[in-house]
């Protein structure tokens, strides 16, 4: 155990340093900010992406041969560390990069790894994740979208919900049914599917932050070629769960850790700046307690995620341990937001503009959307049956 | 950057807890503190009490890493409460004992025939060290602490007084004139805590430890103790959770095994997590107490804290899965509810902890402002 990083990480580290004081805009996080309006921060942080991917900085830890970088575990810890310190903006290609990427780049064809990793790392394709239906959610096994395949097409029809970024995704890979007759999960298939194709229908749907991030997405009579599927015909639940491991999984919470240390290193300053009476809102004992431990919360977080690095590192497989990921940063996550709210006091309900909001009203939105974290990705129920069950051995 | 233990680190854990497995007595429903004596030994004869003094000391020259998953072990063991004491004052000497105090103790500490006691804790004070009543006047020690571990068998003891410029860490032997130990009456008896009262009593030349700093030295000491009781809280709460899952496994109610009710089944995850927590927290504060890393202060403070909070709400969630047969005394998960509380108010309860992590945030924070500043 050795938590010292070694000179060519330190040299990865400034060189990184040295790239992100030259490309973030001038006064970033002091007087600069990302767009207010929605489609506007879209489009910012789709810009923050293809700059990162200008500079080397995108993709880092893939491999060289597929336009990454070929960086170690540790080397993308620090990048995470480093994104957080210079409170860099988000990506939107989130879904493209750590679910279809890692799962195409563990289960793909090498064509298909030829054909859309690049564009992935690039920002050129941004990608959506059509798993959701209306009546299969966390028994996701019961999708009824369905594919047929005629020739040397599939022909899917069906409806997908809760699709994030649909509104701005050149692709899509979904989970549909090519053969209703046998056991649920046992008839399953992996779709690549291009957005711009005839029969798409995208609508928005509106989130309790008042956002349209997710959709509906209905597909009729849609023409897939058949070399886009990953995996064989009927193996799809085997590769959705690839996709998902890696989407509860450790670098998944650590990109996301980048983003709560962030809020948190905002929330101390605010609690400082913040009046109560004759003391700061920092200096309530009660206040106090709660936010020690969601300091805490927020670092294990992050070492949580260097655990499960170092099991990779040394051969471990990727498992059901995801799942205790998940549960884990979801929730202090959401305490976090709720500690926020508590803590600013009688004036933690004014938001956005108002001029007596604190931090401009980043902490109501925030508290908004935390609210999502335990239901997507499979909600907190499952993750506990998954880790009572395969991780602890508990009867179902 | 490498967040594993390695080989010699695993097998050593497996090790002591092989040993103490052997000691069934230690963890007794009935509260006695005999089994100590036969486990103390065994852990010297293992040389356990040797692996942190210096190898020209007759030691093996390891670092609290490498010990992290033997005092788990011991934790979950309920292994002899006294072991950490000497684990930290070893550790405390070969920082910051002088060369006579280094080779008149550690070869003894290191055999487990000397006995060392740490005394901090006082009554009515503030749970920081630095606040102590005790005080030292001239070549004189007076004051009263509680809650010493096997008190009554100590030869020696680490005693934090005042010095008349601040807090410092004297050596008191306890047999020197002046020095009355009183049992305590408390939830734990088999850590054998006792009262010790110093009334007056004389140092010797070679009392004071860490002149250079003794503020430092402190520190060092109860961050020691600290980072080694998270090990042995994250050593509780995986025994009880194992004990927890395996119950859940084998109590059929409805026609069933109460672990597939989600109820049951639900609570057992997320003590898994919390475990699985805590030991992040834990190992990243035994690293950084063991380099001396410039977040020792926080990285201790979370540790301790987040330890004792999940050993604690495991230990209560493991009686509830257990219903009826938990609350017996027969089943002896009283012993780690016993335990984990009297670990819990060692070296810093969570709630000073929790201070002191904020304190600690908001110091690295100005630091980290002023590289900003800096850099511009
Ligand atoms: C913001 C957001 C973005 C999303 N983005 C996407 C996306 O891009 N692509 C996509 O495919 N999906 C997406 N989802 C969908 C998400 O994966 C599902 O909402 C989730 O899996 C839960 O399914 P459900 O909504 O049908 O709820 P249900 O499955 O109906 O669950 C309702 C409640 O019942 C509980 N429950 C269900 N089954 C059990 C059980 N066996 N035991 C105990 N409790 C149970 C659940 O935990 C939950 O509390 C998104 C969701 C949100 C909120």
């Amino acid at each position: 155990m050795d938590f010292n990083y070694s000179p060519s990480e330190n040299e990865f580290r400034m060189e990184l340093r040295n790239w992100l004081a030259g490309a973030l805009p001038q006064g970033w996080g002091e007087t600069v900010f990302e767009p207010e309006d929605e489609h506007e921060r879209a489009m910012f942080r789709l810009d923050w992406e293809r700059k990162l991917y200008a500079g080397g900085w995108s993709g880092i830890n893939w491999p060289k041969e597929y336009g990454g970088r070929g960086a170690t575990l540790i080397e993308r810890g620090i990048f995470a560390e480093e994104m957080a310190r210079t409170q860099a903006p988000e990506g939107i290609n989130i879904i493209g990069h750590n679910l279809a990427g890692t799962t195409i780049l563990a289960c793909g064809t090498e064509a298909q790894k030829k054909r859309f990793l690049p564009p992935i790392i690039s920002s050129d394709e941004v990608w959506c994740q059509g798993f959701s239906e209306p009546n299969a959610g966390s028994d996701l096994a019961s999708v009824r979208t369905r594919a047929e395949l005629v020739g040397d097409k599939f022909i899917v029809n069906g409806q997908k919900i809760w699709t994030s970024y649909a509104q701005y995704a050149q692709w899509c890979f979904a989970l549909v049914r090519t053969d209703p007759d046998v056991p649920k999960h046992k008839g399953l298939s992996f779709l690549l599917i291009d957005m711009s194709s005839p029969g798409i229908t995208i609508r928005p749907l509106r989130q309790i932050s008042g956002e349209s991030e997710f959709n509906e997405t209905f597909f009729d009579n849609v023409e897939v070629p058949a070399e886009n599927i990953v995996g064989g015909i009927n193996e799809g639940w085997k590769i959705a769960m690839t996709t998902l491991a890696y989407e509860r999984g450790p670098e998944d919470a650590l990109g996301r850790q980048v983003r709560f240390k962030q809020e948190l290193d905002k929330l101390v300053t605010t609690l400082c700046q913040t009046m109560q009476g004759s003391r700061a809102a920092i200096d309530n004992p009660a206040i106090r307690q709660r936010l020690a431990r969601a300091i805490t919360e927020i670092e294990i977080v992050r070492l949580n995620a260097l655990r499960s690095f170092s099991v990779y590192l040394d051969g471990g497989d990727r498992g059901a341990d995801a799942s205790m990921t998940k549960l884990y940063w979801s929730h202090v996550a959401q305490n976090m937001y709720e500690l926020a709210m508590d803590a600013l006091g009688p004036v933690a309900p004014l938001s956005g503009n108002d001029p007596s909001a604190r931090a401009m009203g980043r902490f109501q939105l925030s508290w908004l959307q935390s609210k999502a974290f335990t239901i997507y990705s499979g909600s907190s129920e499952i993750q506990r049956n998954i880790t009572g069950e395969r991780v602890l051995g508990l009867p179902r | 950057m490498n967040f594993a233990f390695n080989e010699e680190q695993k097998s050593l854990g497996e090790t002591v807890d092989r040993l103490l497995e052997d000691h069934a007595a230690l963890r007794a429903p009935d509260l006695s503190a005999e089994a100590n004596g036969p486990a103390w030994d065994a852990l010297a004869e293992l040389g356990l009490f040797a692996m942190m003094v210096p190898e020209d000391q007759g030691g093996a020259g390891l670092t609290a890493v490498d010990l992290a998953l033997s005092v788990e072990a011991m934790g979950s063991a309920l292994g002899p409460i006294a072991a950490l004491d000497a684990l930290a004052v070893t550790d405390l000497l070969v920082r910051h004992g002088t060369p006579a105090q280094q080779a008149d103790l550690l070869p003894r500490i290191a055999t487990g025939e000397l006995r060392v006691a740490v005394a901090v804790t006082e009554q009515g004070c503030d749970e920081a060290p630095e606040g102590v009543g005790t005080t030292v006047t001239g070549n004189r020690l007076s004051g009263t602490k509680v809650l010493v571990r096997e008190a009554a068998a100590a030869h020696l003891f680490a005693v934090v007084a005042q010095s008349g410029t601040g807090a410092a860490i004297y050596l008191v032997p306890a047999d020197a004139a002046g020095v009355t130990v009183r049992a305590h009456e408390d939830i734990d008896p088999t850590c054998a805590l006792g009262e010790v009262t110093f009334d007056n009593v004389e140092l010797g030349a070679e009392a004071l430890v860490g002149a250079a700093n003794p503020a430092r030295a402190v520190t060092r000491l109860f961050d020691g103790g600290a980072a080694l009781s998270a090990c042995l809280q994250v050593g509780i709460a995986a025994r009880m959770l194992a004990t927890a899952v395996e119950y859940a496994r084998t109590r059929v109610q409805f026609g069933q095994a109460i672990g597939a009710f989600q109820a049951i089944k639900h609570r057992c995850a997320d003590m898994a997590v919390a475990v699985e927590a805590a030991r992040s927290a834990t190992y990243y504060g035994v690293w950084a107490f063991a380099e001396d890393a410039p977040d020792r202060a926080r990285a201790v403070s979370m540790a301790k804290a987040y330890a004792g909070e999940v050993a604690k709400h495991v230990c209560n969630e493991t009686i509830q899965v257990h219903g009826g047969m938990g609350f017996t005394w027969e089943l002896g998960l009283h012993r780690y509810l016993r335990r984990a509380k009297v670990i819990e108010h060692a070296f810093g309860s969570t709630l000073w902890h929790n201070e002191r992590i904020v304190v600690e945030t908001l110091r690295m924070d100005e630091a980290c402002s002023g590289d900003k500043l800096a850099a511009a």
